[in-house]
């Protein structure tokens, strides 16, 4: 028979009942649309972040005599196939001259360098193919001193070996770049003679900052004579971003439920007054309050799971739009959300309901007098 | 010799400065038919809603089936209303978005558990067989009424209590309904009818009749005029 009036009860008020179903199944829509991305946002931010430059460097550890290290750690970093490892760059910084001018020409892995700083400012073009070895790309204070442009060509001489590079294009990047020349790894070592050197690598490596940590202590562990440290400021800045993006989400979910909420007290507070002569009629016949508010309650309850559940599927498809808009990404739908959107939904439809609790104190002598 | 069913002693009820019943006192024997008249604002419904547990006496006290109910909390009264009282309402009072046989089950609810053929049954004992899964607003008034003397008789009370419940009816409706308490009086049921009519009056054992809240007098109907 609960069930039966349950029914009936849904039914009889379907214009109010509407309304509060409207209220939360919005609030449950934007509270599921949130928590999908949420649960994707740190992911796909993670990714964006790894084009903004290395977040973990290998170097010869401070106090070392051997200053440069053996490139053969690239191949031992390859080795070891870590997943979340985007980019490695290998770089050697030497000292050149140009005319008379000093210089610091830096050697490196162009693809790797455009996969881990895909901001760089170039003007002209990137140094792309491995062919063009006397291409080289100029940082822009470097090329205002030594009055270089692009399609020039540069003169570069180290301890009485010389080279030509071809400027491929001026780059901004804001750091030490700005003031260097940047060529293949190869060219720099056969200029400065250190065939097979490196002064140092830098990683791209993606995950939250405990991931960063663990492939931080496994290159660690891999290679013993090198330092292998992660850059605090990106992480702590990934992490901060990350934590505020959360902090937001959270808000915004609480707010929007708590609006939802003053949605469902009024259309409640509404039934409530139409009800007043049911349960009038009810306590007379010798309902319990406890019985009668049960029935309303459940009521309630009904309509935060169906609010709950089409909110969740509504907040899917808003996941995927904002994902769409925001990230260029889809936002795959994630189940975990349902139980807790239909939770925190139903905890707002009853938290809503409170003017029914209003009912409990109905005097069935006044209600059926008509008072 | 048995207690009589209801005893009503000195009873008082108070509205602020109003006196609605002022030392009320008469006995009902089970089984009887209890007319209760007086003019408007008498204390006839203020009596039959204490009596029913939907209301508490200022002063003096009500004695139904050997149990004081002057003092009863709200948990006590609502089980003895759902175990001892079958109301009967001018307005009927019925769910507007239950069926006829679910506002019968709804009183089944209230008092232990539901059982849908009795409650059927009930409802076409008082005519209504063919209008178990109507809603009200699909019911005239006298077939409303028939669904509420059905729900007031679902759980085997010891006492009906009525209050004018011809007062919303036509004349034919009224005869139904009039024939349902005869019957219902023939059964041994105890009934007690708030009522202005003088045609229940003169069918019931015995008149109350009430006046500002006072008992003005407790009369027998003459032997020709029940008849």
């Amino acid at each position: 028979m609960f069930l039966r009036i349950l029914w009936k009860l849904l039914g009889a008020s379907r214009g109010r009942l509407l309304l509060a179903l409207v209220a939360l199944a919005s609030g449950a829509a934007i509270c599921s649309a949130l928590l999908n991305v949420n649960l994707d946002a740190e992911k796909k931010l993670t990714q964006e972040f790894r084009t903004f430059g290395a977040n973990v460097v290998i170097a010869p550890k401070a106090g070392d005599n051997a200053a440069l290290a053996d490139a053969g750690i690239m191949d031992r970093i390859a080795g070891l196939h870590i997943p979340q490892l985007v980019a490695a760059a290998p770089y050697l910084y030497i000292a050149a001259n140009s005319g008379t001018q000093p210089v610091i020409l830096a050697g490196t892995w162009f693809d790797q360098v455009a996969k881990m700083d895909s901001w760089w400012k170039v003007q002209g073009k990137w140094v792309s193919a491995k062919e063009n070895r006397a291409e080289c790309l100029v940082g822009q204070t470097a090329a205002r001193q030594l009055g270089l442009s692009i399609g020039s060509s540069v003169e570069l001489r180290s301890g009485g070996r010389n080279i030509s590079l071809s400027v491929a294009g001026i780059v901004t990047t804001g750091g030490s770049e700005d003031n260097q020349i940047l060529t293949w790894l190869d060219v720099a070592q056969g200029l400065a003679g250190f065939s097979g050197k490196v002064s140092l690598v830098q990683l791209s490596v993606s995950g939250r900052s405990s991931e960063i940590e663990g492939v931080t202590r496994q290159l660690a562990a891999a290679l013993p004579g090198l330092d292998v440290r992660p850059v605090r400021q990106i992480a702590a800045a990934q992490g901060t971003i990350l934590g505020r993006i959360r902090g937001l989400i959270f808000w915004t979910i609480a707010l929007i439920l708590i609006l939802s909420m003053f949605g469902v007290l009024a259309s409640m507070a509404a039934l409530a007054m139409e009800r007043s002569k049911d349960v009038g009629l009810m306590k007379a016949l010798g309902g319990s309050v406890g019985k009668i508010m049960r029935l309303f309650l459940a009521e309630a309850g009904a309509l935060g799971l169906l609010g709950g559940t089409i909110g969740f599927l509504v907040g899917v498809v808003l996941a995927r739009w904002i994902g769409w808009r925001v990230f260029n990404v889809a936002i795959s739908p994630h189940l975990e959300v349902l139980p807790i959107t239909v939770a925190l939904t139903v905890v707002v439809a009853l938290a809503g309901a409170l003017p029914l609790r209003f009912l409990g104190r109905v005097r069935p002598a006044e209600i059926l007098r008509g008072e | 010799m048995m207690a009589p069913l209801v005893q009503v002693e000195q009873l008082e009820k108070r509205f602020g400065e109003v006196c609605a019943l002022n030392r009320v006192s008469f006995e009902v024997e089970a089984g009887e038919w209890i007319a209760i008249m007086g003019p408007s604002g008498s204390g006839k419904t203020t009596l039959i809603n204490i009596l029913g547990g939907l209301d508490h006496p200022s002063g003096g006290r009500v004695v139904v089936d050997g149990r004081d109910i002057s003092h009863l909390g709200e948990r006590e009264l609502t089980r003895y209303r759902s175990e001892k009282i079958g109301f009967v309402f001018q307005q009927f009072h019925l769910v507007p978005y239950l069926t006829a046989v679910e506002n019968v089950m709804l009183a089944q609810y209230f008092h232990s558990i539901t059982d849908e053929k009795d409650a059927a049954e009930a409802l076409r004992h008082v005519g209504l067989g063919d209008r178990l899964s109507h809603v009200p607003a699909q019911l005239s008034g006298g077939e409303q009424q028939r669904v509420a003397i059905a729900r007031a008789l679902i759980n085997h009370p010891k006492l009906i209590l009525a209050d004018e419940p011809t007062g919303n009816l036509d004349e034919a409706n009224e005869v139904v309904i009039l024939d349902l308490f005869r019957q219902l009086h023939l059964a041994g049921h105890t009934i007690l009818v708030v009522t202005h009519s003088q045609v229940i009056g003169n069918l019931a054992d015995r008149r109350v009749e009430l006046e500002h809240g006072h008992l003005a007098r407790i009369s027998a109907p003459p032997a020709v005029l029940k008849d």
